[in-house]
């Protein structure tokens, strides 16, 4: 909120510190100042009331209450005219009559009549002060009470009495389908959920909201009725939010006030109207008021105080403090044998009686940051903890990601943050049936509406733009995704996937790359066992894939499938206009943990010489490599140390359909040196069984 | 005797030698045809019995000291002029290396593994919690209620399923971790994050936090003063002061906005800080004793503090980046300058 210096001067018969400093001692002490400006005679202060205070400090007597605590000034009392006194002479009839149909919804509600007003404009110095504030001046009647909210806090509302139907007052639930025009002319249908006040007839205001047409003030307006009243905070708030109207009155409601505050502003606002509108107050004031709210008591243990700040602060600066505050104050103190206990400081309890306007005071930490903000949060010293020793425990999962994310690093990858979300499009084209996503219900935009339930789709779209400035890639993330569960549940898992594309290299050899840096991969988490295993999409994959048919692994370990890597399907390439091969692979996170080890055990080395001889195999084009060394493995048995492939080669000189295998066999074992003639019927047998499939060992 | 001294300058002689003909020379003097030993070795046959035994074994011991002297050298001379040849290719040292190809870690990942370690150092558990969460856990546990406007203060996205949400804010998981736990704890929790507003250079629609949590019989404001300050002392590596200011969220009270002293122009004022020389780091305070009854701890058995960093924030203030969003676009030039 918007504050003038002057105004808030005008609380204080000794002068206020210059702006600058006022600035910094409410930002220290209170709220921030977040700006500062010079509007001709007077300052403006922008000062950022926290929520918790809207209810005494969205007025200048608040931010005034502030710096006389801050400041240690004297406050005068913003009380003018003392209502009461004045009543004894009025009539004793009320010229306006107030029903008030529920008093949770209306708490209280003070209306009072003045006569013979004199519409006009106000005068400079009143607009001033409005304008300063960012208000814009309208006539004075309407100007009067918006000083009167801007001074006080308290919203109030004004009504032509001559177009009041009855001159009575009911405050009550709107009718379903009951219309209203508001003063800015829009048409509002209202229903049972929000409060009006109306005649006999039909509504005159919003409560709390917004003033309707039906009894504006106009120059022709002679009698008002002026409203202060309280009404429930989660009404207003609520209707607030459904009619999509927020006001300087319905900030106020829904951060809840006193309702001690409505006779102070009617006060202000009655005399201000006298002085300025040349109006005449004969009768009484109405005060619906059925419970009032009373000041609270709050014990607070001074012991505690300095534990929960860490510093001891004088007993009498506590006292201090809270005298500046205008609480009222009980003592008590412990007996000296209990104080020699605790440790160093004064003991005693205190029992604060705090004034009704703050809202936000109910528990003792309540009071602890009173003393706190105005002793000076710059007075608590910087100590470490003396804490118990307990070695803090180890997250596995952010172990393991680090190590990925290290081992990726030195393979070339650039590791990626994408959004969280996808939108329609994306959807489509990766063939996810809505219901399987997870849909915001408030998006930023269509291209937000959805949770990513793979990494996939936004890596790719991060490929096409990167793309235009470099001609490969090789990126990763790890990141949450989500599903749909049963029951409405979201399922919400961690994911991994890389990326390898480029614009010149074959798919088939990225397809290698990627491979060799998924074992790399793998085994520096200590994961054995691992294999890659034909895709079998399953019932739930029937859909098309985003993955290209026969370019697509299941990567397992022993019978578990842990993720995938594949060639993405240039349909979708083409439909994001990504010109490059693309390879994924793609993890569950928490199955790869799971599987992920430190444990290492080490084998010792052979004494004894290894031997090592080559063999190269004619095999039909569509022979795996796989069986192939399976097949050597099998029939060379268990003085095989190692079988190594080291070339695949079709070309034009070989038979058609056949390709080439070229194998290190490596044999040795621990116990001797293995003997040329050993070897010799190893191999011998190993060709035996190649042969046996059809396949011609090269000699 | 003589050959004593003559042994001493020859040692010398060929250790000041700086090539190969001046080697030669020397071996000349003492070891050649006409040398020195040959001279001693002539005059033997003057002598007689023990004098000649003795003359003659000091002799032929410097001769071979000598001989060694100037084999070694004679290689160190060999050597040297291997390595200053001017036949060997010429090398540009200047010319660029050849670089194994390596990757790049996201800021934030780098950011928030330097948090992470620091406190460690000083304690803290690095815990998770879901993305997705209920209105409890993000909310109400923490105090805020159903209907009121401290709610306002987070712009939340609601999913369309049960009432759930995208975490506004790492807090759920202190709840979630004093669930399970008694004190004393000592937690920090990082994490993505999401609000509901209008993306530009300071705002984005999610981004990540680094939750604190410190609970036990007398943890107080003092020892946050004293944890924070060590934090970004460290993290920045610059001696920076922190300063408190009054603040409001509803779990904590009292409740603190966390300032550093800038740490470009520390504290004199320059247009990061906006001349004020402070920088707003974190909200904090001591927590609210609702969030310990929320969890099942009795009340005011324990006390402690609790706090939020903005990590995008941090990581943007140490590498001097001025747009949130090159977070999230994974654009390779701005990555690989990481």
């Amino acid at each position: 909120m918007v504050f003038s210096y002057n105004w808030l001067q005008s609380f204080f018969n000794t002068k206020l510190p210059k702006p600058e400093k006022l600035a910094e001692l409410l930002t220290m002490a209170s709220f921030q100042v977040e700006r500062l400006e010079k509007k001709g005679a007077d300052w403006v202060l922008d000062i950022d009331i926290l929520p918790n205070r809207a209810g005494d400090c969205l007025s200048h007597i608040g931010v005034a209450r502030e710096i006389g605590a801050v400041a240690q000034l004297k406050i005068i009392s913003p009380r003018l005219t003392c209502l009461g006194r004045e009543n004894e002479k009025l009539k004793s009839k009320s010229l306006v009559e107030v029903k008030v149909e529920n008093s949770d919804d209306c708490p209280r509600y003070t209306a009072m009549v003045v006569e013979n007003v004199k519409v006009g404009e106000s005068p400079k110095w009143i607009k001033e002060r409005l304008m300063a504030c960012g208000l814009r001046p309208i006539n004075n009647v309407v100007d009067i009470t918006n000083y009167a909210m801007l001074e006080t806090g308290q919203p109030m509302h004004a009504f032509d009495a001559d177009k009041v139907e009855d001159k009575k007052i009911i405050v009550r639930r709107a009718k379903r389908g009951e219309k209203i025009i508001s003063l800015d002319n829009q048409e509002y249908v209202l229903d049972e959920s929000v409060l009006v006040i109306a005649d006999t007839e039909k509504p005159l205001a919003i409560a709390g909201i917004k003033g309707g047409t039906r009894a504006e003030i106009s120059r022709e307006t002679k009698t008002i009725i002026l409203e202060a009243a309280n009404f429930n905070q989660t009404l207003i708030r609520k209707t607030s939010r459904k009619l999509g109207l927020r006001t300087d009155a319905s900030l106020r409601f829904e951060h809840n006030l006193d309702p001690n505050l409505t006779s102070e502003a009617i006060e202000l606002a009655v005399k201000m109207l006298k002085e300025i509108a040349g109006g005449v107050v004969d009768s009484r004031s109405v005060d619906f008021y059925p419970k009032k709210v009373l000041p609270k008591k709050i014990a607070l243990d001074i012991n505690y105080l300095n534990r929960l700040l860490g510093i001891n602060i004088p007993k009498q600066e506590i006292i201090r403090i809270f005298k500046g505050l205008d609480f009222k104050l009980q003592i008590t103190n412990y007996p000296p044998a209990r104080l020699a206990s605790k440790r160093a400081g004064e003991a005693g309890k205190l029992l604060a009686q705090v004034p009704t306007y703050r809202l936000d005071l109910n528990t003792p930490e309540d009071l602890i940051e009173e003393v706190g903000r105005l002793y000076g949060y710059e007075k608590i010293p910087a100590v470490f903890p003396s804490a118990v020793f307990i070695p803090p425990a180890k997250n596995s999962d952010i172990l393991w990601e680090q190590n990925i994310k290290d081992m990726l690093l030195s393979a070339g990858f650039y590791e990626l943050y994408n959004h969280s979300f996808i939108g329609d499009d994306e959807a489509k084209l990766f063939n996810y049936s809505i219901h399987e996503l997870v849909e915001v219900e408030n998006p930023v935009s269509v291209k937000q509406k959805y949770l990513r339930s793979s990494l996939i789709i936004n890596i790719l779209k991060n490929l096409k733009e990167n793309l235009r400035y470099a001609d490969s890639a090789r990126t990763f993330e790890i990141g949450k995704v989500f599903g749909s569960g049963a029951n409405g549940a979201v399922k919400e898992r961690k994911a991994f996937t890389g990326l390898l594309a480029n614009q010149q290299a074959k798919p088939a050899d990225l397809f290698y790359q990627a491979k060799g840096v998924i074992d790399n991969l793998l085994g520096g988490l200590g994961l054995t066992d691992i294999w890659y295993d034909e895709y079998q999409a399953g019932p739930e994959q029937s859909k098309v894939s985003i993955w290209q048919n026969k370019r697509i692994a299941e990567i397992k370990v022993g019978g578990e499938e842990i993720g995938f890597l594949g060639e993405i399907a240039p349909r979708i390439l083409t439909e994001m206009k990504i010109k490059a091969g693309v390879l994924v692979f793609d993890f569950d996170f928490e199955k790869l943990v799971k599987l992920s080890s430190e444990e290492r055990e080490y084998q010792p080395i052979s004494l004894f010489p290894a031997a090592i001889r080559d063999l190269a195999v004619l095999a039909p084009t569509k022979t795996k490599v796989e069986d192939a060394m399976r097949l050597i493995g099998a029939a060379g048995g268990e003085l095989v140390a190692d079988i190594d492939l080291f070339d695949i080669y079709e070309g034009a000189e070989l038979p058609e359909n056949k390709k080439n295998f070229a194998f290190h066999i490596t044999f040795q074992t621990q116990d001797r040196t293995l003997s040329s003639k050993e070897i010799d019927a190893l191999m011998a047998k190993i060709m035996r069984v190649l042969e046996e499939e059809g396949w011609e060992v090269r000699k | 005797m003589e050959i004593n001294i003559q042994r001493k300058e020859a040692i010398e002689a060929i250790k000041t030698v700086r090539n190969l003909k001046d080697l030669d020379a020397v071996f000349k003097r003492y070891l050649g045809k006409k040398g020195e030993i040959a001279l001693v070795l002539a005059g033997l046959a003057e002598l007689t019995g023990e004098q000649k035994k003795v003359i003659g074994q000091k002799a032929n011991q410097f001769k071979r000291e000598i001989t060694e002297a100037i084999n070694g050298k004679k290689a160190e001379l060999k050597e040297l002029a291997l390595v200053e040849s001017d036949d060997m290719e010429w090398l540009d040292i200047t010319a660029p290396g050849k670089k194994m190809s390596l990757g790049h870690l996201h800021p934030l990942t780098l950011a928030q593994r330097k948090a992470s370690e620091i406190f460690q150092q000083m304690g803290f558990e690095v815990v998770d919690g879901p993305e997705v969460e209920s209105e409890w856990y993000n909310f109400d546990a923490l105090n805020v209620p159903k209907d009121h406007p401290a709610r306002d203060m987070w712009d939340t996205f609601w999913l369309r399923q049960k009432k759930l949400l995208l975490r506004t804010h790492t807090s759920p998981v202190q709840i979630r971790y004093m669930e399970k736990r008694q004190p004393p704890l000592r937690i920090i929790a990082p994490g993505r994050v999401f609000r509901y507003e209008a993306t530009d250079a300071s705002h984005e629609i999610n981004f990540y936090q680094i939750e604190g949590l410190m609970v036990g019989d007398d943890i107080s404001a003092a020892n946050f003063k004293a944890i924070i300050q060590e934090f970004l002392r460290r993290f920045f590596n610059k001696p920076v002061s922190v300063r408190l200011r009054p603040s409001y969220f509803p779990f904590v009270e009292p409740g603190f906005e966390i300032d550093m002293s800038c740490v470009v122009c520390a504290g004199k004022g320059c247009s990061l800080c906006s001349r004020t020389g402070w920088l707003e780091v974190a909200g904090a305070g001591m927590v609210n004793q609702a969030v310990f009854k929320a969890v099942g701890f009795k009340p005011r058995e324990y006390q402690g503090f609790a706090f939020g960093m903005g990590l995008d924030r941090l990581a943007m203030m140490k590498y001097k980046i001025n747009d949130i969003r090159l977070f999230y676009e994974g654009d390779f030039r701005f990555l690989k300058q990481f």
